[in-house]
Order: C-alpha cells, then structure tokens, then sequence
C-alpha cells in the first residue's frame, strides 16, 4: 500500500468538501474492493474519505408499503438478516446473504458494491431488476440510467450515493452460479414481476458491459412468468465476458440456465 | 535393486503380523519392556497438546519474532518469464527514503555468495537413480540467492532492497531499474521438451536435463508382443501449489562481536535450512542458529531453502541491523515452491483374461526454473506399477527445466501423480475391453502372500493387505447400493457418478534422527527431536510414545523442536518420515534411558541391574519392598553420575509402503456441470497407528488437498505472456469445508516389519488416490455422454464442455 490520508467526516457536507478540497481523493465505504486493490499497490488515493459514519448513509432499513429504503452504509449481513425485508423480498435478503463470506458480509456495504458496479457484483443485478432509484446527496438516478458499463455508473466526481429505493414487487427470483475460486458470480439472474405486471430480468456477472436487462427474456416471462416460456432462449456470447473460469459460450448457456432457475425459485434465492 | 528384507536372510523374512515373536527375538530386556508398554497403551485418540496455544493467538510464528533495530526486505522480482540482466541501476532506490541497502546479483558474486546447495537428487539406498542422459550426474543449475546473468521465471528474486521501514522498502524495490532483455520462454511441460525450444540454461541446450530408463526392457517387449491388448493412455498430472496459510516469513539477524549469525524462519526442518544456509553464507554451519517454531503449513513447500532466508542474513550482516522479509500472498502464489507438473504417456500389456503383463510409462518431470528437487519424479518411478502385480515394467524418467518456478516434493511427492497414471489406466482398460473395472482390479493386486513383494522397477513394498483394503473400502461405502441413491438422484437433475482406486506409496525420507531424553530435576521429560510440525501433531502424538514407553502421565513429557542450538541433527518433516524415524529414535533413546536408569539403580540397592524391575515409572528391586521413582532417581544420582540423560542417533534406509483404497461420490448438475462431492470414503494401512484422532485429522486434510487438485486448483499460465493468471485466492480455487462432505475414514493397521514400531505413514494416503477417485467418479457420471477421459482440474466449464463435445459426437 502507498502512503495515503484516511479522513472521517461525520457529514456529507464534510466529504464532500473533503473531496473537492483534495487532489486525489477516493471515497472508502466497506473496502472489500478499494483496501485488496490499495493492498496490491494497484491504486493509490492520496485521500481515503470514509463515508461509514455520516448520518444520511448511515446502517438503515426503512420498509413501506411500496419500498424499501437502505441507507448505503448498510452491511450486507443487515439486509440478509433483516426480518421485514425477508417478509417483503426474500430474494433480496437472500442475495445478500450470498455475498462473499461472513466477513465480507459484515463488512460490505450495499452503497459501496452498487458505487463500484464490478461486473461480478450481486447487488447491481437487484438494483436494476427491481427498477430501484438511486439517491444521492444531489439527486435520484432511476436504475435504467445509473449502470453505464463495467465499473462505471452515473455518479458524477465527488458524488455521495445515500440511499436505495427498491420497488416492492409481487415476487421476485435470484439464482446465480459462483466463480468457484472467488465465490463471485460467474452468472446470475435476478427475476422480478413487478405489482404492475411487468417483468424485469437483470443478469449480472456474465455480460461484458456488466449488469443487464436481458429484454428477450423479460419478453418470453411476460407471456408466461414459467421456466418452460424460456425454453430454446439463448443469449449471443459475443456479449458475455470471457476468462480461466468460463469462456463466453459457457457463460452464455449459464445466463439462460440461471435464468430459469431464478424463475423456479420465484419467492427466493439459488446459489450454485 | 536390493533391500535388506531380501538380502538379509532371504529365506527367514516372514510377515511380522505372522510371527510377532521373531521380531523381537533380539531385542534388548529394555527395548522389550518399551515395546510393550508401547503397544499396550498408544492407539488412543489423545487431544492435541498444541491446540490451545495455537486457537488463543499464542502460536510462535516466524512474523511473530521481532529484534531491536530491525529493518524491513522487499524483493525486486522479474515480470518476464525469461530475460537477461543487462544491469541494475540502484541510484533512484538507495535516494529514496529510508532506504539502506540494495543488493543484486552482481554483489552476490562479489561477495563470494554461494548456491543453495540444494542436491535435488534423492540418494538414499532406495530411491530411483535418476541421470543424465549418458549416465553422468545430471547440470541441476545453480540456484543463487539471486542471478546475475538472467531471471528464469516470472517472479524470481533478483534485488533485495532494505529499509527502515516496509513500505519504505516497497517503495525502494519499485525504484530499482533492471535493464532487461526479453528473451523466448517456454512454461508449458511437453513444449520445454520439445525440439526446438527455447532455452533455459545454456549447458543443457534441450532443457532435459534427466533422462534414465529402469526396468526390463526386453522382458517387457516381449510382454507387449504376446500380449492380447494393448491400452494407452496420455496424462498430465497439472501443477498446483501448497497455499499454506501462513506466508513465509524470515528476520535474520548477524553479530559482529560473536560474528554469528541467527535466522527465524518456519520451514520443514531447521537443521537442513542450518546446513545448507551456512555453506550458501560460506561459513561454519555452528555460526547459523535456525529458530523455527509454529509452522503455519508446509506440504512440502517449506522443506528447501529459500533465497530471501539467505538474503536477510546477508543483508543483516552488510548493515550491522536485523532485516526482516514477509512474503505477500501475492509472493506466495508466484514464488513459493510449486508442486506436480508431470506429463505421462502409458501403455499396459493385459492377456485376454485381463492378467496386466507389462507396463510401460514416459514421465516427464517439469521442475520450473532450475532444480530444486526431483523427489516427485523420483519417488513416483518406483510405484508406476501402484497395487498391482506386473511382471514387467519400463520407464523412461525424464526432468525438463522451464520458464516457471521450481517445483518441490509436495503432499504426497509423486505417488498421486502416478497413482493417477495407473488407476485411470485400470479404468480405461476396464472400459475399452469389456472388463468389470473392480474385478480388473482385484485380479491383479499384489496378495499379501507375496509379501515383501519386489515390483517391476525394483520397489520392495513391505507389507500390506490389498484385497482386504479393497473389499472394505467398498462395503463401508456402500458400492452395492448405488443404483438406488442414482435413481434418486436423477429425480434432482442431477447425475451420480462414482470413483474407486487402489493406492500404496512410499515413505523414505532423510535416514537420520536424533533424540535426547532428559528426566527433569522439576519432575519433567524434555525430548529433544529434529522434525518439524506445521500442524502434524508432534507435541501431542510424539509425548504420547515416550510417555507410554517411560510410563509416566503425557502431560510430563515436553517435545523441543526447532532450535538448532538445542536439536543438533534432524531429518525435518517430509515424506511421512517424522512418527517413524521419531518413533524409532525416541523408542531406542527410551530404551537406552531404561538401561541408565536400572544401572543406577542397582547401585543404589547394592545389586545388579538384572534384579531391577521398572513399572509405571518406578524402579524397584526384585522381592523386595525397595523401590524409586524415576524422577527421584534423577535427582539422587546427579551429582555422582550426571544428569539422568540419554542421546540416541539412529538411521533406517529402508523405505515402508503405506497403502489403502479410497471411493469417491459425486453428483454432477446436468444443467451447468457443476460437480459436487456427496461421499468420500477411505481404507488407510498406516502401519501401526500411534493417535488415531491426529491421523483422521492429517487424513481429512490429505483428501482436501487430493480433492483440491482434481476439482479446482491450477497455476495457471498464460501461453502467451508466460504470466501466471491465479495470482490470488480470486482465480486459484481452494477446497472449502462447504464443498467437501462428511468423510467416512478407516485406518488399517498392517505392521511394518522394517521399524521395531511397525510404523508406515498417515496423511498423505488421504491425498495420494483422491485424484485417480474424483476423475474416475466425474467420467463414469459422464459416461452416458461418451465422456472416457477428462483433464484435471473438473471444473464447471471443463466438465460443461465434455457433456457438449459427448453430446455432439453422438
């Protein structure tokens, strides 16, 4: 690690002054992404600003009749254990309990996974399938807009993401296969049929611009929400990215497979 | 070859399971009484003593040892897999602050700085004489603690920069500039014996630098051309690397005034690390003291020297400071010793019965870089023909040099690898001519009648029951009902497969031990010993022994280790050496305590030592009422006769043959070819079992590391760049408790007649068949796609690929 400033500030106004007063500023929330890379001297901040202690970001849950809230400070192992978040979208709450290991949980944040979009991240996948909004210290970014490739959002220099509105929907599915060294997704599916009836199917850690709406799929579920509808659904794997682990064509054929598993475990998770 | 279960009296060796009384017909009355006592009480699964010292953060670890004064290493390493040192410029490191020494290899020389002595080639009456290809002594290449001329590898060491502080180090190292001259490479195993590679080191043009043929060559032609099948096979047993939990680590520290100097360093055995650390140092090996306590895993990586040991030495020395060196996992996974990597091309001779007649093998050995050890290639040569009785035999062992880092004896040295060899050639044979694969198998086992039993390339395997092994590991797996437990399977989508292999290895190792017993004035037995644990048990299985041989409660007896002032001479651990040459040393020290003890005795009663009985720690005088403990002895007899201490050195050469049968199930996803391990079972002949609770725990581990292999782990090489891609724990895939399942492990116990224990090995059988058992468990679920073989390691997308190319051939 090179020599770098950790800063604490204890409002948002505070980081944010923080950040625009500093030459090479990173915000740090969890650090399971930023502290391996500064670790392997793959990066170097001059300034760490840690938003973990500021009021607005804070470890919240907020469920209403239509949404649920979570402040972006919250830790993954919150939301998996969260009985009213259970009660409305086990999917949720299980996917959160899927990520990484019982340290990475209680120590990740879903502010700070949804911040960096890596492409084999779990939360970007219900972000965008439950048509959640973004909200920052400045404004709301619906999920249709804030994805913009791999590692990159919407999200301006020095923006502070404060909170995440997910949709309620009827029901909702998440089905994924990990990476069988890092436990990341290889391939993961998240099912949702909003109260509105219409279908949201996001594929995370398989396409090559990161998080997806896979539209052909929400099209054959909106015919019939059964994993026969997706029968002879393939997906090109020109779009998929490609490693050690899984070429694109495996990748590919994952997609469709957890695809449909997510829609056979409607009301809940699948982890391979 | 000879062994002296052969040689000495031909006709008088008989299974000691069969004549338990001529074995001991010699024996000393103290050796006697030790013997039985031992055997009355070991076997009890005694928790281990080591474990709340090391669950409560009280371990000992090399990074744990701090001196006043310390300065901090990093190592400067090459990012090409194959490039000259044109020069080394230190100026912008040794300005950058808090930076107090840069050393290459250019300075090594100056300084006189010599190799590692490594002697990578395995010596012992017993282990396979590998060569040259004209017979000579093969060119291993030297190993400096850095080179001057060129970096063989991705990662190899080639400056040491040192700091006040480690990030001032780090720092330093990325201001060192290395002029470097990209040069051809190759990492692949068959490509760097291939015609027209590049090459490694200029001595060797071909980079194969061993190339010896054993066995009957004549004999097995004849074998193949009156044999009714002939079924080949083309292996390539990957490389993998130990991933041990704790990084190597080494503070080293010189005294000016004592001009001595000191390293704490974990390893596999801190007298090697002493011996060849001081000729590299060029100094008398009394002037190094090796300190190495809790060990946090070895699997073989730990056993050799290492450059950075050698490095913060000399360093410490040139700036009159103690210089520390952690590696970073990152360090772990590029330059810790790696294992495996060999490449097999096998043919078996079989007659229509299925009878194997002759066997022919071409192993090619990749040991990376530079020779470290060639202890894998070796020890697999002499079991290429595993549990199974072929008259002939040829093999052609080769070792290659590569643009990769050294290879190392790792969990099982060799024996996995060829076990693999010969248990897919079973299974192949089975599949291409129409044979039942377990009746294959069982007409062909070595019978415990023919034991000792001298296998095609020389091998004397000691003793051991194959077919009981067989028939157990089947039943208490429950093979007869599998159909069932597949039917209810399917209803899941899932496809249930399942593996079987027969294995035996060898255990020889480094010949010679020592231990020195001493009664304590406080009412304690210290043992002094020169193995090394990281994690075996010793502590708790090695008091245990003496315990029970000087009769006294275990919590008495403390084992010193680790500390080349106090253990002066020492094998280390590797090979599944240490519970047998300890055992044997601590039994005969015992035995010579005993003797002492009775001695002084006698003289205190005013009789004879014959007249002395010993019972639960006490001397007493025949039909008498005149007794004393033997602590009190100590005490009383001191001052006219020394401390109550003995120091026995013994050597065994000749190698035992643990052996067993291990079942693997597994559950194949039809959808995703996601393998996953649902029963794994094990028959393991140890010989005499001393804690059966640390053996199941060493045997758990071995199949972990086994299953590791087969299923996931990988060190990966890009072809293109020679970079490797599992740099990390994010592309290097572990075993993890939640992907392995509830193991189902029986010892055997089958007395060597080769040790006055009657000690095999544990552990490492749990590795040594798990390869062959999880590729036999994943092609047979495969097997209604077409699949008859496929590559380690069975991942996901390997597995996904063979269904698609089995479905698309039929």
């Amino acid at each position: 690690m090179y020599a770098t400033t950790y800063h604490k500030p204890m409002s948002l106004s505070e980081a944010i002054e923080l950040f625009e007063g500093s030459e090479d500023a990173s915000y740090l929330s969890g650090g399971h992404t930023l502290i391996p890379t500064l670790k392997s001297r793959l990066a170097a901040p001059q300034h760490l600003i840690d938003v973990r202690n500021i009021p607005e970001l804070a470890s919240s849950i907020e469920v209403t009749a239509n949404k649920v809230i979570i402040g972006s400070a919250t830790r993954h192992h919150i939301v998996a254990s969260s009985k009213e978040i259970q009660a409305v979208v086990p999917a949720l709450s299980g996917l959160a309990g899927s990520i990484g290991d019982v340290q990475v949980r209680h120590m990740g944040t879903i502010g700070g996974s949804t911040a960096n979009n890596d492409p084999a991240a779990d939360y970007p996948s219900a972000v965008l399938s439950l048509d959640a909004t973004v909200h920052t210290d400045r404004r709301e970014i619906p999920a249709e807009e804030y994805f913009q490739g791999l590692y990159t959002t919407a999200l301006e220099p020095g923006e502070i993401l404060v909170r995440i509105e997910f949709n309620i929907p009827e029901i909702a599915g998440y089905a994924k296969f990990r990476n069988p060294a890092s436990r990341y997704s290889m391939a993961a599916a998240f099912v949702s049929k909003h109260r509105d009836g219409h279908i949201r199917v996001a594929i995370t850690g398989a396409g090559n611009e990161g998080v997806f709406r896979w539209t052909e799929a929400e099209e054959r579920l909106t015919e019939s929400l059964t994993a026969e509808a997706l029968e002879g659904l393939t997906i090109d794997p020109s779009r998929m990215m490609g490693d050690m682990h899984a070429p694109t064509d495996y990748r590919a054929h994952l997609v469709a497979v957890m695809t449909r598993r997510a829609v056979q475990n409607l009301g809940g998770t699948h982890i391979l | 070859m000879n062994s002296p279960l052969k040689t000495a009296a031909p006709g008088a060796i008989v299974h000691p399971l069969k004549q338990p009384k001529s074995a001991s017909a010699e024996l000393s009355p103290e050796m006697k009484l030790v013997q039985e006592a031992l055997f009355k009480h070991v076997g009890k699964p005694i928790p281990r003593k080591e474990d709340g010292r090391l669950i409560t953060g009280k371990g000992r670890f090399s990074d744990d040892f701090s001196l006043p004064g310390q300065t901090y290493a990093a190592i400067v390493r090459s990012p090409y897999p194959h490039a000259r040192i044109n020069g080394v410029d230190k100026t912008e490191a040794l300005a950058s602050e808090g930076v107090l020494l840069v050393l290459t290899g250019e300075d090594i020389l100056a300084d006189g700085i010599k190799d590692v002595p490594h002697n990578p080639v395995p010596s012992t009456n017993f282990d396979m004489k590998l060569r040259a290809k004209d017979g000579s002594h093969a060119f291993t290449g030297p190993h400096f603690l850095l080179p001057a001329d060129k970096a063989r590898h991705v990662g190899e060491a080639v400056a040491i920069v040192v700091a006040e502080t480690a990030a001032q180090a780090a720092d330093g190292a990325e201001k060192v500039m290395v002029d470097w001259e990209e040069l051809p490479f190759v990492t692949d195993t068959a490509k760097a014996a291939a015609p027209g590679a590049p090459t490694i080191w200029d001595e060797v043009p071909d980079n194969v630098f061993i190339d010896t043929t054993f066995g009957d060559i004549e004999g097995t032609n004849r074998a193949f051309e009156a044999a009714d099948h002939v079924v080949k096979g083309d292996f390539h047993i990957h490389r993998v690397t130990g991933v041990t939990m704790e990084p190597r680590a080494s503070l080293g520290s010189y005294d000016p005034e004592t001009k001595r100097y000191t390293l704490y360093a974990g390893s596999g055995g801190a007298v090697r690390q002493k011996n060849e650390l001081s000729k590299v140092l060029g100094i008398e090996p009394k002037d190094l003291r090796v300190l190495s306590f809790d060990v946090g895993g070895n699997f073989g990586t730990r056993n050799r020297v290492y450059v950075e040991f050698g490095l913060v030495l000399w360093a410490s020395r040139k700036i009159g400071r103690p210089v520390k060196f952690t590696a970073t996992r990152s360090e772990s996974f590029l330059t810790d010793y790696q294992g495996r990597d060999l490449v097999v091309k096998a043919e078996l001779a079989l007659n229509k019965d299925g009878k194997f007649l002759a066997l022919r093998s071409d192993n090619l050995s990749n040991v990376g870089g530079r020779a470290v050890s060639l202890s894998p290639l070796s020890k697999g040569s002499g079991l290429i023909t595993g549990s199974y009785d072929i008259p002939f035999a040829v093999l052609r062992a080769r070792a290659v040099f590569s643009n990769t880092m050294c290879t190392q004896a790792y969990r099982s040295s060799g024996r996995p690898e060829v076990t693999f060899v010969i248990e897919r050639m079973c299974e192949l044979a089975a599949d291409q001519l129409g044979f039942d694969k377990l009746e294959l198998r069982r007409m062909n086992l070595v019978p415990p009648s023919s034991m000792p039993y001298t296998n095609a390339v020389g091998s004397v395997y000691d003793s051991g029951e194959y077919e009981k092994n067989m028939d157990r590991a089947l039943e208490i797996s429950e093979w007869n009902m599998f159909d069932a437990r597949k039917a209810e399977a399917a209803t899941r989508g899932k496809i249930l497969g399942r593996g079987f292999a027969n294995y035996v290895e060898s255990s020889i190792g480094t010949p010679k031990e020592r231990a020195e017993i001493e009664i304590k004035e406080d009412g304690n037995i210290e043992v002094i010993i020169g193995t090394q644990p990281s994690g075996q048990g010793h502590e708790t299985s090695f008091a245990q022994v003496v315990a029970d041989m000087i009769q006294v409660p275990v919590e008495k007896v403390w084992i010193v280790i680790g500390d080349t002032d106090i253990v002066s001479v020492g094998g280390g651990s590797h090979s599944g050496r240490s519970m047998r040459h300890a055992g044997t040393v601590m039994a005969m020290a015992s035995a010579d305590l005993l003797a002492e003890g009775r001695k002084r005795a006698a003289e205190l009663f005013g009789s004879t030592p014959d007249q002395i009985e010993f019972e639960g720690a006490v001397f007493k005088l025949k039909n008498s009422n005149q007794t004393i403990d033997i602590f009190e002895l100590g005490r009383r007899t001191r001052a006219s006769h020394g401390k109550l201490r003995v120091i026995r050195d013994n050597e065994m050469h000749t190698p035992v043959f643990p052996n067993g049968a291990a079942v693997c199930e597994v559950e194949v996803d039809r959808d995703t070819g996601h393998v996953q391990i649902v029963r794994y079972t094990t028959i393991d002949d140890v010989g005499r079992c001393i804690n059966p609770l640390i053996v199941h725990g060493q045997t758990h581990g071995g199949i972990a590391q086994g299953v590791g292999q087969a299923m996931w782990e990988l060190c990966a090489i890009d072809p293109n760049s020679g970079q490797p891609l599992a740099g990390s724990l994010m592309d290097y895939g572990m075993p993890r408790s939640d992907t392995m399942p509830t193991f189902n492990c029986e010892i055997a116990e089958v007395f060597s007649p080769t040790n006055p224990l009657g000690i095999k090995a544990g552990g490492e059988g749990g590795t040594t068949p798990a390869l062959a058992t999880v590729v036999n468990a994943v092609v047979d679920a495969l097997s209604e796609f077409g699949v008859k073989d496929i590559q380690m390691p069975v991942t996901p997308a390997t597995v996904w690929r063979a269904m698609n190319n089995g479905r698309k051939a039929s």
